[in-house]
Protein backbone atom coordinates (compact mmCIF):
# COMPACT_ATOMS: atom_id res chain seq x y z
CA UNK A 1 0.00 0.00 0.00
CA UNK A 2 2.68 2.44 0.50
CA UNK A 3 3.69 2.49 -3.33
CA UNK A 4 0.10 2.69 -4.25
CA UNK A 5 -0.12 6.08 -2.17
CA UNK A 6 2.79 7.56 -2.76
CA UNK A 7 3.21 6.22 -6.64
CA UNK A 8 3.80 9.87 -7.86
CA UNK A 9 6.85 10.99 -6.24
CA UNK A 10 9.45 11.83 -8.66
CA UNK A 11 12.49 12.91 -6.64
CA UNK A 12 13.48 16.69 -6.88
CA UNK A 13 15.99 17.49 -9.77
CA UNK A 14 18.87 17.39 -7.97
CA UNK A 15 18.90 14.99 -6.51
CA UNK A 16 19.85 12.78 -9.60
CA UNK A 17 21.26 15.56 -11.25
CA UNK A 18 24.30 15.44 -8.64
CA UNK A 19 25.57 12.34 -9.62
CA UNK A 20 24.82 13.15 -13.29
CA UNK A 21 27.46 16.14 -13.34
CA UNK A 22 29.78 14.87 -11.27
CA UNK A 23 30.52 11.38 -13.82
CA UNK A 24 31.79 14.12 -16.04
CA UNK A 25 34.13 15.15 -13.97
CA UNK A 26 35.79 11.95 -13.29
CA UNK A 27 35.67 11.17 -17.33
CA UNK A 28 38.15 14.29 -17.16
CA UNK A 29 40.14 13.57 -14.28
CA UNK A 30 40.72 10.16 -15.76
CA UNK A 31 42.10 11.89 -18.82
CA UNK A 32 44.23 13.64 -17.10
CA UNK A 33 45.29 10.67 -15.47
CA UNK A 34 45.97 9.28 -18.47
CA UNK A 35 47.98 12.27 -19.77
CA UNK A 36 50.29 12.67 -16.65
CA UNK A 37 50.93 8.89 -16.36
CA UNK A 38 51.18 7.84 -19.67
CA UNK A 39 49.50 4.68 -18.17
CA UNK A 40 49.84 2.64 -21.25
CA UNK A 41 53.28 2.19 -22.38
CA UNK A 42 55.95 1.90 -19.90
CA UNK A 43 53.75 0.42 -16.73
CA UNK A 44 52.32 -2.48 -18.90
CA UNK A 45 56.39 -3.04 -20.47
CA UNK A 46 58.06 -3.02 -16.74
CA UNK A 47 54.81 -5.58 -15.08
CA UNK A 48 53.71 -7.15 -17.86
CA UNK A 49 50.06 -7.02 -16.04
CA UNK A 50 46.87 -5.53 -15.53
CA UNK A 51 47.79 -4.66 -12.13
CA UNK A 52 49.72 -1.61 -12.29
CA UNK A 53 48.33 1.09 -9.97
CA UNK A 54 48.10 3.42 -12.64
CA UNK A 55 45.39 0.67 -14.65
CA UNK A 56 43.66 0.23 -11.54
CA UNK A 57 43.13 4.09 -10.65
CA UNK A 58 42.15 4.97 -14.23
CA UNK A 59 39.84 1.74 -14.09
CA UNK A 60 38.10 2.89 -10.31
CA UNK A 61 37.72 6.57 -12.26
CA UNK A 62 35.73 4.77 -14.78
CA UNK A 63 33.91 2.17 -12.59
CA UNK A 64 33.64 4.15 -9.43
CA UNK A 65 33.32 8.10 -10.74
CA UNK A 66 31.88 7.79 -14.21
CA UNK A 67 29.43 4.18 -13.69
CA UNK A 68 28.52 4.03 -10.00
CA UNK A 69 27.68 7.95 -9.99
CA UNK A 70 24.60 7.87 -12.87
CA UNK A 71 23.77 4.47 -12.03
CA UNK A 72 22.84 5.57 -8.77
CA UNK A 73 21.64 8.72 -10.16
CA UNK A 74 19.50 6.64 -12.44
CA UNK A 75 17.99 3.97 -10.24
CA UNK A 76 16.71 6.37 -7.74
CA UNK A 77 15.16 8.56 -10.26
CA UNK A 78 13.51 5.27 -12.13
CA UNK A 79 12.71 3.19 -8.94
CA UNK A 80 8.85 4.95 -8.64
CA UNK A 81 8.83 4.48 -12.86
CA UNK A 82 9.79 1.26 -13.08
CA UNK A 83 8.43 -0.43 -9.50
CA UNK A 84 6.50 2.26 -8.27
CA UNK A 85 8.59 2.09 -5.24
CA UNK A 86 9.91 5.18 -3.50
CA UNK A 87 13.13 5.98 -2.01
CA UNK A 88 12.83 7.58 1.75
CA UNK A 89 13.79 10.95 1.98
CA UNK A 90 15.05 10.78 -1.91
CA UNK A 91 17.04 14.18 -1.54
CA UNK A 92 18.97 13.45 1.99
CA UNK A 93 19.72 9.95 -0.12
CA UNK A 94 20.97 11.37 -2.97
CA UNK A 95 22.81 13.93 -0.89
CA UNK A 96 24.78 11.39 1.44
CA UNK A 97 25.57 8.87 -0.80
CA UNK A 98 26.73 11.16 -3.34
CA UNK A 99 29.37 12.85 -1.21
CA UNK A 100 30.40 9.51 0.31
CA UNK A 101 31.22 8.31 -3.09
CA UNK A 102 32.60 11.18 -4.67
CA UNK A 103 34.93 11.36 -1.97
CA UNK A 104 35.43 7.26 -1.85
CA UNK A 105 36.33 7.34 -5.52
CA UNK A 106 38.72 9.96 -4.95
CA UNK A 107 40.17 8.57 -2.18
CA UNK A 108 40.61 5.05 -3.84
CA UNK A 109 41.99 7.15 -7.18
CA UNK A 110 44.73 8.33 -4.33
CA UNK A 111 45.35 4.95 -2.88
CA UNK A 112 46.05 3.33 -5.90
CA UNK A 113 48.56 6.47 -6.82
CA UNK A 114 50.07 6.57 -3.42
CA UNK A 115 49.49 2.58 -1.98
CA UNK A 116 49.02 4.21 1.13
CA UNK A 117 46.94 1.44 3.64
CA UNK A 118 45.32 4.30 5.36
CA UNK A 119 44.21 5.84 2.36
CA UNK A 120 42.92 2.20 1.20
CA UNK A 121 40.37 1.88 4.27
CA UNK A 122 39.13 5.16 4.34
CA UNK A 123 38.01 4.72 0.91
CA UNK A 124 37.00 1.10 1.62
CA UNK A 125 34.98 3.14 4.87
CA UNK A 126 33.59 6.23 2.37
CA UNK A 127 32.32 3.65 -0.71
CA UNK A 128 31.37 1.11 2.26
CA UNK A 129 28.96 3.19 4.01
CA UNK A 130 27.25 5.43 0.60
CA UNK A 131 27.06 1.86 -1.01
CA UNK A 132 25.41 0.65 2.76
CA UNK A 133 23.14 3.43 2.78
CA UNK A 134 21.81 3.49 -1.14
CA UNK A 135 21.64 -0.56 -0.88
CA UNK A 136 19.77 -0.41 2.39
CA UNK A 137 17.09 2.53 1.54
CA UNK A 138 16.80 0.40 -1.97
CA UNK A 139 15.68 -2.81 0.06
CA UNK A 140 13.19 -1.01 1.88
CA UNK A 141 11.26 0.72 -0.85
CA UNK A 142 11.27 -2.78 -2.73
CA UNK A 143 10.05 -4.64 0.12
CA UNK A 144 7.03 -6.28 -0.41
CA UNK A 145 6.87 -5.04 -3.96
CA UNK A 146 5.64 -7.93 -6.26
CA UNK A 147 8.36 -8.95 -8.98
CA UNK A 148 5.51 -8.57 -11.77
CA UNK A 149 8.03 -7.82 -14.35
CA UNK A 150 11.61 -8.64 -15.67
CA UNK A 151 12.74 -5.30 -14.58
CA UNK A 152 11.63 -5.21 -10.98
CA UNK A 153 13.42 -8.30 -10.98
CA UNK A 154 16.35 -7.56 -12.37
CA UNK A 155 16.74 -4.58 -10.21
CA UNK A 156 16.59 -6.64 -7.17
CA UNK A 157 19.37 -8.64 -8.47
CA UNK A 158 21.50 -5.90 -9.50
CA UNK A 159 21.42 -4.22 -6.53
CA UNK A 160 22.44 -7.80 -4.85
CA UNK A 161 25.28 -7.39 -7.51
CA UNK A 162 26.22 -4.59 -6.28
CA UNK A 163 26.21 -5.27 -2.77
CA UNK A 164 28.21 -8.21 -3.26
CA UNK A 165 30.90 -5.78 -5.58
CA UNK A 166 31.18 -3.21 -3.26
CA UNK A 167 31.53 -6.12 -0.12
CA UNK A 168 34.52 -7.42 -2.47
CA UNK A 169 35.97 -4.04 -2.93
CA UNK A 170 36.13 -2.86 0.52
CA UNK A 171 37.54 -6.11 1.36
CA UNK A 172 40.54 -6.07 -1.10
CA UNK A 173 41.06 -2.31 -0.26
CA UNK A 174 41.35 -3.44 3.40
CA UNK A 175 43.83 -6.38 1.99
CA UNK A 176 45.40 -3.63 0.46
CA UNK A 177 45.49 -1.81 3.57
CA UNK A 178 47.61 -4.88 5.03
CA UNK A 179 45.02 -6.05 7.37
CA UNK A 180 44.02 -9.47 5.92
CA UNK A 181 46.06 -11.88 4.58
CA UNK A 182 43.40 -13.23 1.50
CA UNK A 183 43.94 -14.36 -1.90
CA UNK A 184 43.50 -10.43 -3.34
CA UNK A 185 44.15 -11.72 -7.11
CA UNK A 186 41.57 -14.39 -7.13
CA UNK A 187 39.21 -12.09 -5.02
CA UNK A 188 39.75 -9.41 -7.50
CA UNK A 189 39.05 -11.47 -10.27
CA UNK A 190 35.66 -12.25 -8.41
CA UNK A 191 35.17 -8.50 -7.79
CA UNK A 192 35.48 -7.81 -11.28
CA UNK A 193 33.04 -10.49 -12.44
CA UNK A 194 30.27 -9.05 -10.36
CA UNK A 195 30.65 -5.70 -11.24
CA UNK A 196 30.60 -5.93 -14.45
CA UNK A 197 28.42 -8.89 -14.64
CA UNK A 198 26.19 -9.46 -11.98
CA UNK A 199 25.45 -5.56 -11.07
CA UNK A 200 26.37 -3.87 -14.86
CA UNK A 201 25.27 -6.27 -17.06
CA UNK A 202 21.97 -7.21 -15.06
CA UNK A 203 21.03 -3.46 -14.24
CA UNK A 204 21.49 -2.55 -18.24
CA UNK A 205 19.49 -6.06 -18.80
CA UNK A 206 16.94 -4.62 -16.67
CA UNK A 207 16.53 -1.06 -18.16
CA UNK A 208 16.78 -2.36 -21.69
CA UNK A 209 14.22 -4.45 -21.76
CA UNK A 210 11.95 -1.21 -20.67
CA UNK A 211 13.74 1.69 -22.64
CA UNK A 212 15.34 0.20 -26.08
CA UNK A 213 11.55 -0.97 -26.84
CA UNK A 214 9.83 1.83 -26.05
CA UNK A 215 12.17 5.07 -26.77
CA UNK A 216 13.95 3.33 -29.71
CA UNK A 217 10.28 1.75 -30.97
CA UNK A 218 11.85 -1.48 -31.60
CA UNK A 219 10.28 -5.04 -31.11
CA UNK A 220 9.72 -6.42 -27.98
CA UNK A 221 13.08 -8.85 -26.19
CA UNK A 222 12.41 -12.14 -26.58
CA UNK A 223 9.91 -13.58 -24.06
CA UNK A 224 12.81 -16.40 -22.85
CA UNK A 225 15.45 -13.45 -22.67
CA UNK A 226 13.44 -11.50 -19.97
CA UNK A 227 12.35 -14.40 -18.00
CA UNK A 228 15.24 -16.61 -17.59
CA UNK A 229 18.27 -13.91 -18.73
CA UNK A 230 19.28 -12.21 -15.63
CA UNK A 231 18.42 -15.30 -13.06
CA UNK A 232 20.43 -17.87 -15.54
CA UNK A 233 23.30 -14.98 -15.59
CA UNK A 234 23.63 -14.38 -11.91
CA UNK A 235 23.31 -18.68 -11.38
CA UNK A 236 26.86 -18.93 -13.35
CA UNK A 237 28.37 -15.86 -11.92
CA UNK A 238 27.33 -17.68 -8.53
CA UNK A 239 28.39 -21.07 -9.56
CA UNK A 240 32.23 -19.49 -11.40
CA UNK A 241 32.72 -17.47 -8.23
CA UNK A 242 32.70 -20.96 -6.04
CA UNK A 243 34.96 -22.28 -9.21
CA UNK A 244 37.24 -19.40 -9.17
CA UNK A 245 37.28 -19.46 -5.37
CA UNK A 246 38.42 -22.84 -4.81
CA UNK A 247 40.80 -23.25 -7.66
CA UNK A 248 38.87 -25.48 -9.89
CA UNK A 249 40.32 -23.97 -12.94
CA UNK A 250 38.98 -25.88 -15.73
CA UNK A 251 35.23 -25.84 -14.19
CA UNK A 252 36.44 -22.12 -13.68
CA UNK A 253 37.24 -21.92 -17.22
CA UNK A 254 34.20 -23.29 -18.82
CA UNK A 255 31.95 -21.18 -16.62
CA UNK A 256 33.90 -17.97 -17.06
CA UNK A 257 33.05 -18.80 -20.68
CA UNK A 258 29.20 -18.89 -20.16
CA UNK A 259 29.49 -15.29 -18.39
CA UNK A 260 31.26 -13.76 -20.95
CA UNK A 261 28.93 -15.51 -23.81
CA UNK A 262 26.16 -14.35 -21.96
CA UNK A 263 27.15 -10.94 -22.00
CA UNK A 264 27.67 -10.97 -25.31
CA UNK A 265 24.23 -12.67 -26.11
CA UNK A 266 22.49 -9.58 -24.49
CA UNK A 267 24.84 -7.46 -26.64
CA UNK A 268 23.96 -9.14 -29.79
CA UNK A 269 20.03 -9.40 -28.86
CA UNK A 270 20.27 -5.31 -28.61
CA UNK A 271 21.63 -5.06 -31.68
CA UNK A 272 19.09 -7.11 -33.85
CA UNK A 273 16.09 -5.85 -32.08
CA UNK A 274 17.42 -2.31 -32.38
CA UNK A 275 17.64 -3.11 -36.46
CA UNK A 276 14.03 -3.16 -36.46
CA UNK A 277 13.35 0.20 -35.11
CA UNK A 278 10.69 2.11 -36.33
CA UNK A 279 11.84 5.60 -35.32
CA UNK A 280 12.22 7.52 -38.53
CA UNK A 281 16.03 9.14 -37.62
CA UNK A 282 18.67 7.52 -35.62
CA UNK A 283 19.62 10.19 -32.56
CA UNK A 284 22.74 10.63 -30.80
CA UNK A 285 21.49 7.95 -27.57
CA UNK A 286 20.76 4.97 -30.60
CA UNK A 287 24.04 5.72 -31.82
CA UNK A 288 25.53 5.42 -28.21
CA UNK A 289 23.39 2.07 -27.86
CA UNK A 290 24.71 0.31 -31.16
CA UNK A 291 28.18 1.48 -30.52
CA UNK A 292 28.15 0.07 -26.78
CA UNK A 293 26.28 -3.24 -28.16
CA UNK A 294 29.39 -3.51 -30.92
CA UNK A 295 32.21 -2.99 -28.43
CA UNK A 296 30.75 -5.38 -25.70
CA UNK A 297 30.65 -7.71 -28.82
CA UNK A 298 34.39 -6.97 -29.96
CA UNK A 299 35.62 -7.42 -25.99
CA UNK A 300 33.42 -10.55 -25.56
CA UNK A 301 35.18 -12.09 -28.52
CA UNK A 302 38.78 -11.07 -27.24
CA UNK A 303 38.29 -12.23 -24.43
CA UNK A 304 37.05 -16.05 -26.28
CA UNK A 305 39.88 -15.77 -28.50
CA UNK A 306 42.70 -14.95 -26.11
CA UNK A 307 41.25 -18.34 -24.16
CA UNK A 308 42.07 -20.38 -27.35
CA UNK A 309 44.55 -18.42 -28.90
CA UNK A 310 48.07 -19.23 -27.07
CA UNK A 311 49.62 -16.28 -29.11
CA UNK A 312 46.84 -13.89 -27.96
CA UNK A 313 47.14 -15.41 -24.86
CA UNK A 314 50.71 -13.97 -24.27
CA UNK A 315 50.05 -10.78 -25.49
CA UNK A 316 50.51 -8.38 -22.31
CA UNK A 317 48.26 -6.04 -23.28
CA UNK A 318 45.33 -8.08 -24.35
CA UNK A 319 43.52 -7.48 -20.65
CA UNK A 320 43.78 -3.47 -21.05
CA UNK A 321 42.15 -3.73 -24.68
CA UNK A 322 39.33 -6.06 -23.34
CA UNK A 323 39.12 -2.69 -20.32
CA UNK A 324 39.02 0.17 -22.71
CA UNK A 325 36.49 -1.99 -25.14
CA UNK A 326 33.88 -2.93 -21.52
CA UNK A 327 34.14 0.22 -19.74
CA UNK A 328 34.97 2.93 -22.38
CA UNK A 329 33.46 1.30 -25.64
CA UNK A 330 30.54 -0.51 -23.95
CA UNK A 331 28.76 0.90 -20.40
CA UNK A 332 30.21 4.58 -20.48
CA UNK A 333 28.87 4.99 -24.02
CA UNK A 334 25.49 3.47 -22.96
CA UNK A 335 25.42 5.66 -20.09
CA UNK A 336 26.29 9.13 -21.97
CA UNK A 337 23.42 8.09 -24.36
CA UNK A 338 21.11 6.79 -21.75
CA UNK A 339 22.10 11.13 -20.11
CA UNK A 340 21.08 12.38 -23.14
CA UNK A 341 17.10 11.31 -22.56
CA UNK A 342 17.47 10.87 -19.09
CA UNK A 343 18.55 14.77 -18.43
CA UNK A 344 16.86 16.64 -21.21
CA UNK A 345 13.07 14.76 -20.36
CA UNK A 346 13.73 15.01 -16.44
CA UNK A 347 14.13 19.22 -16.98
CA UNK A 348 11.17 19.27 -19.35
CA UNK A 349 9.08 17.35 -16.63
CA UNK A 350 10.17 19.50 -13.59
CA UNK A 351 9.78 22.65 -15.87
CA UNK A 352 6.14 21.74 -16.64
CA UNK A 353 4.69 20.57 -13.56
CA UNK A 354 6.20 24.11 -12.23
CA UNK A 355 4.54 25.89 -15.10
CA UNK A 356 1.02 24.37 -14.08
CA UNK A 357 -0.05 24.10 -17.89
CA UNK A 358 0.31 28.28 -17.57
CA UNK A 359 3.90 28.11 -18.94
CA UNK A 360 4.82 25.49 -21.55
CA UNK A 361 8.40 23.87 -20.89
CA UNK A 362 10.72 24.09 -23.74
CA UNK A 363 10.30 20.84 -25.55
CA UNK A 364 13.66 18.42 -24.77
CA UNK A 365 15.33 19.48 -28.01
CA UNK A 366 15.55 23.04 -26.94
CA UNK A 367 16.87 21.76 -23.57
CA UNK A 368 19.97 19.99 -24.98
CA UNK A 369 20.57 21.05 -28.83
CA UNK A 370 20.64 17.77 -31.04
CA UNK A 371 24.17 18.70 -32.71
CA UNK A 372 26.06 19.55 -29.45
CA UNK A 373 24.95 15.74 -28.07
CA UNK A 374 26.29 14.60 -31.97
CA UNK A 375 29.14 16.32 -31.67
CA UNK A 376 30.08 14.93 -28.20
CA UNK A 377 29.49 11.53 -29.27
CA UNK A 378 32.01 11.69 -32.16
CA UNK A 379 34.23 12.76 -29.46
CA UNK A 380 33.70 10.35 -27.09
CA UNK A 381 34.29 7.47 -29.34
CA UNK A 382 37.34 9.31 -31.10
CA UNK A 383 38.58 8.99 -27.34
CA UNK A 384 37.36 5.55 -27.37
CA UNK A 385 39.55 4.50 -30.48
CA UNK A 386 42.77 6.60 -29.59
CA UNK A 387 42.91 5.02 -25.84
CA UNK A 388 42.82 1.69 -27.90
CA UNK A 389 45.94 2.85 -30.32
CA UNK A 390 47.76 3.73 -27.14
CA UNK A 391 47.62 0.59 -25.79
CA UNK A 392 49.35 -0.42 -29.40
CA UNK A 393 51.98 2.59 -29.96
CA UNK A 394 51.84 4.58 -26.88
CA UNK A 395 54.47 6.83 -27.70
CA UNK A 396 52.35 8.41 -30.47
CA UNK A 397 49.14 8.40 -29.25
CA UNK A 398 49.13 8.11 -25.22
CA UNK A 399 48.75 12.09 -24.97
CA UNK A 400 46.06 12.66 -28.24
CA UNK A 401 43.73 10.10 -26.36
CA UNK A 402 44.55 11.43 -22.69
CA UNK A 403 43.63 14.98 -24.13
CA UNK A 404 40.00 13.50 -26.46
CA UNK A 405 39.28 11.94 -23.25
CA UNK A 406 39.02 15.15 -20.61
CA UNK A 407 37.94 16.92 -24.14
CA UNK A 408 34.86 14.50 -24.41
CA UNK A 409 33.87 14.46 -20.76
CA UNK A 410 34.39 18.80 -20.75
CA UNK A 411 31.71 18.38 -23.54
CA UNK A 412 29.12 16.36 -22.19
CA UNK A 413 29.69 18.18 -18.93
CA UNK A 414 29.04 21.68 -21.28
CA UNK A 415 25.95 20.10 -22.62
CA UNK A 416 24.42 18.80 -19.45
CA UNK A 417 25.10 22.55 -17.90
CA UNK A 418 23.43 23.86 -21.26
CA UNK A 419 20.15 22.30 -20.00
CA UNK A 420 20.56 23.49 -16.37
CA UNK A 421 20.80 26.88 -17.55
CA UNK A 422 17.46 26.39 -20.08
CA UNK A 423 16.24 25.43 -16.66
CA UNK A 424 17.00 28.07 -14.27
CA UNK A 425 16.13 31.09 -17.16
CA UNK A 426 12.66 28.85 -17.52
CA UNK A 427 12.30 28.97 -14.27
CA UNK A 428 12.52 32.49 -13.83
CA UNK A 429 9.86 33.11 -16.58
CA UNK A 430 7.61 30.77 -15.04
CA UNK A 431 8.32 32.91 -11.49
CA UNK A 432 7.86 36.29 -13.37
CA UNK A 433 4.56 35.00 -15.09
CA UNK A 434 3.13 33.76 -11.20
CA UNK A 435 3.91 36.68 -9.34
CA UNK A 436 2.68 38.71 -12.63
CA UNK A 437 -0.69 37.24 -11.84
CA UNK A 438 -0.64 37.94 -8.06
CA UNK A 439 -0.03 41.45 -8.83
CA UNK A 440 -2.90 41.62 -11.12
CA UNK B 1 -9.34 -14.75 -19.87
CA UNK B 2 -7.82 -11.87 -20.85
CA UNK B 3 -6.36 -9.41 -18.09
CA UNK B 4 -6.69 -5.87 -17.98
CA UNK B 5 -2.93 -5.23 -18.13
CA UNK B 6 -2.95 -7.20 -21.67
CA UNK B 7 -5.55 -5.35 -23.07
CA UNK B 8 -4.74 -1.92 -22.33
CA UNK B 9 -1.14 -2.70 -22.99
CA UNK B 10 -1.90 -3.74 -26.68
CA UNK B 11 -4.20 -0.42 -27.03
CA UNK B 12 -1.01 1.40 -26.19
CA UNK B 13 1.10 -0.39 -28.63
CA UNK B 14 -1.45 0.17 -31.79
CA UNK B 15 -1.15 4.08 -30.31
CA UNK B 16 2.99 3.76 -30.80
CA UNK B 17 2.27 2.47 -34.32
CA UNK B 18 0.14 5.72 -35.50
CA UNK B 19 2.69 8.01 -33.84
CA UNK B 20 5.49 6.31 -36.01
CA UNK B 21 3.90 6.68 -38.86
CA UNK B 22 3.28 10.58 -38.33
CA UNK B 23 6.82 10.72 -37.53
CA UNK B 24 7.96 9.18 -41.00
CA UNK B 25 5.92 11.11 -43.06
CA UNK B 26 7.17 14.18 -41.27
CA UNK B 27 10.59 12.91 -41.89
CA UNK B 28 9.35 12.77 -45.82
CA UNK B 29 7.86 16.31 -45.95
CA UNK B 30 4.81 14.76 -46.26
CA UNK B 31 2.54 17.16 -44.29
CA UNK B 32 -0.63 16.12 -45.42
CA UNK B 33 -0.49 12.40 -44.54
CA UNK B 34 1.41 13.36 -41.40
CA UNK B 35 -1.45 15.39 -40.09
CA UNK B 36 -3.82 12.93 -41.15
CA UNK B 37 -1.87 9.79 -38.93
CA UNK B 38 -1.21 12.44 -36.27
CA UNK B 39 -4.87 12.69 -36.11
CA UNK B 40 -5.76 9.43 -35.80
CA UNK B 41 -3.32 9.11 -33.00
CA UNK B 42 -4.40 12.08 -31.12
CA UNK B 43 -8.30 10.97 -31.61
CA UNK B 44 -6.88 7.00 -30.03
CA UNK B 45 -4.91 8.15 -27.53
CA UNK B 46 -7.70 10.36 -26.17
CA UNK B 47 -10.33 8.15 -26.35
CA UNK B 48 -8.00 5.60 -24.60
CA UNK B 49 -7.21 8.44 -21.87
CA UNK B 50 -11.62 9.06 -21.48
CA UNK B 51 -12.39 4.97 -21.21
CA UNK B 52 -9.64 5.06 -18.57
CA UNK B 53 -10.90 8.28 -16.22
CA UNK B 54 -14.55 6.87 -17.11
CA UNK B 55 -14.36 3.64 -16.31
CA UNK B 56 -11.52 2.06 -15.28
CA UNK B 57 -10.60 4.87 -12.64
CA UNK B 58 -13.45 4.86 -11.17
CA UNK B 59 -14.04 1.20 -11.02
CA UNK B 60 -10.65 0.60 -9.26
CA UNK B 61 -11.15 3.77 -6.99
CA UNK B 62 -14.82 2.70 -5.59
CA UNK B 63 -13.29 -0.70 -4.60
CA UNK B 64 -10.32 0.20 -3.67
CA UNK B 65 -11.69 3.33 -2.03
CA UNK B 66 -8.22 4.99 -3.07
CA UNK B 67 -9.11 8.20 -4.52
CA UNK B 68 -6.08 10.47 -4.80
CA UNK B 69 -3.77 7.39 -5.13
CA UNK B 70 -1.98 6.45 -8.87
CA UNK B 71 -5.80 7.26 -10.88
CA UNK B 72 -5.37 10.77 -9.77
CA UNK B 73 -1.60 10.53 -10.37
CA UNK B 74 -2.50 9.19 -14.09
CA UNK B 75 -5.25 11.98 -14.14
CA UNK B 76 -2.60 14.65 -13.91
CA UNK B 77 -0.31 12.60 -16.70
CA UNK B 78 -3.45 12.69 -19.05
CA UNK B 79 -3.41 16.49 -18.75
CA UNK B 80 0.18 16.97 -19.80
CA UNK B 81 -0.04 14.29 -22.58
CA UNK B 82 -3.36 16.54 -24.14
CA UNK B 83 -1.36 19.29 -23.98
CA UNK B 84 1.95 18.26 -25.37
CA UNK B 85 -0.50 16.82 -28.24
CA UNK B 86 -1.94 20.31 -28.79
CA UNK B 87 1.58 21.26 -28.96
CA UNK B 88 2.73 18.58 -31.79
CA UNK B 89 -0.72 19.53 -33.47
CA UNK B 90 0.27 23.44 -33.61
CA UNK B 91 3.92 22.19 -34.72
CA UNK B 92 2.19 20.12 -37.78
CA UNK B 93 -0.11 22.79 -38.69
CA UNK B 94 2.86 25.26 -38.71
CA UNK B 95 4.91 23.07 -40.56
CA UNK B 96 7.52 23.07 -38.50
CA UNK B 97 10.23 19.80 -38.41
CA UNK B 98 12.28 21.02 -35.58
CA UNK B 99 9.39 21.86 -33.27
CA UNK B 100 7.28 19.12 -34.01
CA UNK B 101 10.17 17.02 -33.95
CA UNK B 102 11.58 18.10 -30.60
CA UNK B 103 8.08 18.53 -29.30
CA UNK B 104 7.25 14.55 -30.34
CA UNK B 105 9.76 13.43 -28.72
CA UNK B 106 9.25 14.86 -25.36
CA UNK B 107 5.46 13.23 -25.96
CA UNK B 108 7.01 9.91 -26.98
CA UNK B 109 9.55 10.04 -23.81
CA UNK B 110 6.22 11.01 -21.26
CA UNK B 111 3.98 8.90 -23.07
CA UNK B 112 6.16 5.80 -22.17
CA UNK B 113 7.23 6.19 -19.33
CA UNK B 114 3.09 6.86 -18.24
CA UNK B 115 2.89 3.95 -19.85
CA UNK B 116 5.24 2.20 -17.91
CA UNK B 117 3.75 2.87 -14.57
CA UNK B 118 0.60 2.02 -16.52
CA UNK B 119 1.75 -1.76 -17.00
CA UNK B 120 3.66 -2.33 -14.50
CA UNK B 121 2.31 -0.83 -11.44
CA UNK B 122 -1.40 0.54 -11.86
CA UNK B 123 -3.05 -2.53 -14.59
CA UNK B 124 -1.72 -5.31 -11.93
CA UNK B 125 -3.54 -3.52 -9.47
CA UNK B 126 -6.49 -3.07 -11.22
CA UNK B 127 -6.31 -7.00 -12.36
CA UNK B 128 -6.14 -7.69 -9.11
CA UNK B 129 -8.49 -5.59 -7.19
CA UNK B 130 -11.11 -5.87 -9.89
CA UNK B 131 -10.97 -9.98 -10.63
CA UNK B 132 -14.81 -10.15 -10.00
CA UNK B 133 -15.50 -7.73 -11.84
CA UNK B 134 -13.84 -8.87 -15.13
CA UNK B 135 -16.02 -10.42 -17.30
CA UNK B 136 -18.37 -6.83 -17.28
CA UNK B 137 -15.59 -4.66 -17.12
CA UNK B 138 -13.41 -6.16 -19.92
CA UNK B 139 -16.30 -6.16 -22.56
CA UNK B 140 -16.84 -3.23 -21.53
CA UNK B 141 -13.58 -1.64 -22.23
CA UNK B 142 -12.88 -3.35 -25.42
CA UNK B 143 -16.55 -2.10 -26.38
CA UNK B 144 -15.38 1.58 -25.55
CA UNK B 145 -11.80 1.56 -26.98
CA UNK B 146 -11.11 2.42 -30.51
CA UNK B 147 -9.66 -0.88 -32.13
Amino acid sequence: MQALLSYDQSPPLYAPMRFFLTAPCFGMLAGLLVLWSGWSGSDVELNASRWTPVVLALTHLVTVGIMLQVMLGAVIQIMPVLAGANMVKPMRLARVVHALISLGALTLTAAFLSSSPLLFKLAALLLGLGIAYFVGSAVYALYGIPSSSPSIRDLKIAILGLSVTVGLGATLAITLGGSLGLPSSTLADIHLGWGFVAWGTILLAAVAYVVVPMFQLTPAYPDWFGRWYSVSLLVVVLLWTIAEYCSWNLVSLVLGVGVVSGSALFAGITLKIQRHTKRAHFDATQHYWRGAMLSALAACGLWLAARTVPLLADWPVWPLVFGVLVLFGGFVSVIFGMLYKIVPFLIWLHLQQQGQGRVMAPNMKKVIAERAMNGQLLAHFASCLLLLLALMWPNEFDYPAGLALVAANAWLLRNLLAGLSVYRGHLRKIESVFSGAIRR
Amino acid sequence: MESIRELMAEKHRRCDDYFVTAERAVASANWDKASAEFEKFRDAMSRHFDVEENILFPAFEAHTGVFMGPTQVMRGEHKQLRELMSVAEAALAARDADDYSGTAETLLIMLQQHNMKEENVLYPMCDQHLAEHLDVLLPQLKNELIS
